[in-house]
């Protein structure tokens, strides 16, 4: 029964970090740029078949690979906010969402296109040796997961709070009037961040897309995973968006295993309700600052 | 003034006669999931179709008329099938359709082509009440060339049972495909003395299925039943080995199919011990799999290779009877599609009962070092659900 349970928290840990990563760029982007970007999971399926790329069609090193996916998909954050955000950062949440959502649909009819429907496996040395401890199994890629997502979160808190950039981006979650009062080049330090998300979503696919299938879709239901973790972190709050992240990854993994795997996706949004009805703030939730 | 007319008139007087080559083309419509989590099977139906319909044309057209081909996008879903159908109908102004791939798309679809009154003949959806509710069941305008799970599953447990199999739990998606065909499993395990141990459902596109891995290792059952597509199959296999599950596995879907051993081809062995029950299976025409592969580069996937048969064995032939008679609108097609008659499709004999519905073979298949052979060939009958 322990070994059970210990094994659905290992899996709930690896979701977790995937959830995580997601939820952390999200939560930058609504922190810093006051947006939600509802194609953020697409981000995650871009950076997802551009780690395929580069690892099965072009043979690179998992490590190379990886890297590869990340600095292309930091040059996708810096063309995304160029072209779409930064026409819509000044207008309405209305116009903010429709174009997001938008931006999600041509992004996933576009991969339909481009590679096609078939999903695309990428498997690795590392998941696909098993770890066998006393009967506890796992493949190795799970434990990748869980350490790579714990050293980008360690690096992502560095950035924020030690470099200029990480502190304007601070800054503008705080006051965005008055940091362009005082000189702020608020479109950069918005560049800067969809930059760092996009490059977030696009380390979470290299760690996770070895476990899992590529398609064109997988960004969708991911992108509302990870806003119920905004939510319930506290609305645009980093680490209470990282923090949630876990708390839904492990909920859904005891829930599906020991309730009911068929509605585990509903434990999420059950979870965001309730934090709501709890503490309309969320989790974490404070009034500024990301 | 009268020149011109004169002209005209000498003019038309000197063109050939209108024959059979020069009437309108026959219009056929395909549907199925173009986009959205199921839009592999969709992009098979276009090639499929598309393949089809050329290969139909360069052969001079049906009793010398050309097949013009058009897809709708059902998105795997009822609501999507009607605009499908009315898409098809209403704006390509098609004179039959086929399609919709997925259970709950054919169930959504049907009473929009009775009340259009056009015909739809189904290819792959295998939701037991497709089969009442057609023809005497009600609905004159739906057909179905696919072997429904009811017919399948009472021949699969048979099959089970002779294998010694006592206990088994069913993994299902969670939509009507995967529900009925749950229901039509757990009836006949009943009938073949078949323990349930557990039923559970899933819903399509699941990064990870460790948890519900883990209830099905904890129902402690023999066997499992996976009603699973290859997509999901693949990291479904690949998670049960990881976890060291020693069950073996049955599955209806794609699990044993072309698809499935491209997607693990670093790891074909994987699939390894799979029995499926279905009713295609690359190689069953190789001609179609070499044409296939030569054009999209991939082995022929199912839904656009059962696509393809539908057209070429069920819907040409009836086209052939409803040009012979001179009725070639939809009514027309409708009527002759009742007496379609063929006795050797690559699926096997295609002949509609009162029901609408063909009895064609079922096929066992197993995976084996990396590889599909076909286990058995059953020929089925009505009387199999008695």
């Amino acid at each position: 029964m322990l070994a059970d349970v210990l094994e659905q928290l290992v899996h709930g840990l690896t979701l977790g970090s995937m959830y995580a990563m997601v939820a952390a760029g999200l939560a930058l982007m609504l922190g810093v740029a006051r947006l939600i970007n509802f194609a953020h999971g697409e981000f995650f399926m871009l950076g997802a078949y551009a780690f395929w790329y580069g690892y099965r069609e072009l043979g690179l090193p998992y490590p190379l690979a990886g890297v590869l996916a990340v600095a292309l998909m930091v040059v996708w954050g810096v063309v995304y906010q160029r072209t779409v955000i930064r026409a819509i950062l000044p207008r309405s949440w209305h116009v903010q969402l429709i174009a997001t959502l938008a931006t999600s649909i041509v992004l996933t009819n576009l991969a339909i296109i481009v590679f096609g429907t078939q999903p695309k496996e990428v498997p690795t040395a590392l998941s696909s040796t098993i770890l066998d401890v006393g009967g506890f199994r796992l493949v190795w890629q799970r434990l990748l997961v869980l350490a790579g997502a714990l050293a980008i979160f360690w690096g992502l808190h560095r950035f924020v709070s030690r470099t200029r950039a990480g502190r304007a981006m601070r800054a503008m979650s705080q006051n965005r009037e008055a940091c362009a009062v005082v000189g702020v080049d608020v479109q950069h330090v918005a560049m800067i961040t969809f930059a760092l998300s996009a490059a977030l979503a696009a380390a979470a696919a290299t760690l996770v897309s070895p476990l899992f299938n590529i398609f064109p879709d997988m960004g969708t239901g991911l992108t509302l995973k990870a806003f119920a973790a905004v939510v319930t972190g506290g609305f645009g709050y980093v680490n209470g968006a990282i923090a949630a992240s876990f708390l839904i990854g492990i909920t859904e993994a005891l829930a599906g295993s020991y309730l009911s795997y068929a509605y585990k996706d509903a434990f999420a949004f059950i979870i965001m309700i309730g934090v709501l009805l709890w503490r309309p703030q969320g989790l974490f939730g404070r009034r500024l600052g990301i | 003034m009268r020149l011109v007319l004169t002209l005209i008139l000498v003019v038309l007087a000197a063109l050939p006669p209108l024959t059979s080559a020069q009437a309108p083309p026959i219009k056929v419509g395909f549907a199925s999931a173009m986009s959205g989590p199921a839009a592999i099977t969709g992009e098979g139906v276009r090639w499929g179709g598309t393949l089809a319909v050329e290969e139909i044309n360069a052969k001079g057209g049906v009793a010398g008329r050309k097949i013009e081909a058009y897809f709708a996008d059902n998105k795997a879903t009822p609501g999507e099938a009607v605009s499908a159908v009315r898409k098809l109908a209403d704006v390509d102004k098609v004179d039959v359709i086929i399609g919709q791939t997925h259970s709950g798309a054919c169930l959504g679809a049907m009473p929009v082509v009775k009340e259009i009154g056009v015909p739809m003949v189904i290819e792959s959806c295998s939701h037991a009440d497709i089969r009442k509710l057609s023809g005497k069941g009600g609905n004159e305008w739906t057909f179905r060339v696919a072997l429904d799970d009811e017919i399948m599953a009472h021949t699969f447990a048979r099959h089970m049972a002779a294998k010694g199999v006592k206990t088994s739990s069913i993994l299902a998606m969670n939509n009507d495909f995967g529900r009925g065909a749950a229901a039509a499993y757990d009836a006949a395990f009943k009938k073949a003395n078949i323990k349930l141990a557990s039923t559970e459902f899933f819903d399509p596109g699941q990064p990870d299925y460790r948890p519900v891995l883990t209830r099905l290792k904890r129902a402690g059952a023999e066997t499992i039943l996976g009603i699973i597509l290859a997509s999901d199959g693949a990291p479904f296999m690949r998670q049960f080995r990881e976890l060291g599950l020693t069950q073996k596995v049955y599955s209806r879907g794609s699990l044993a199919s072309a698809e499935f051993l491209h997607q693990v081809k670093d790891n074909p062995k994987v699939g390894d011990g799979v029995v499926e029950a279905g009713y295609w299976v690359a190689g069953l025409d190789p001609e179609w799999d070499r044409k296939w592969e030569e054009r999209h580069k991939v082995p022929p996937r199912i839904h656009g290779s059962l696509a393809a048969i539908t057209f070429k064995h069920a819907v040409v032939p009836a086209l052939e009877i409803a040009i012979k008679k001179g009725k070639v609108d939809r009514a027309g097609i409708r009527a002759a599609l009742t007496e379609v008659d063929v006795k050797d499709s690559p699926l096997g004999p295609i002949k509609f009962d009162a029901n609408h519905q063909a009895w064609i073979n079922m096929i066992l298949l197993e995976m084996q070092d990396g590889k599909i052979r076909i286990l058995e060939k059953l020929p089925t009958s009505p009387a199999l659900l008695n």
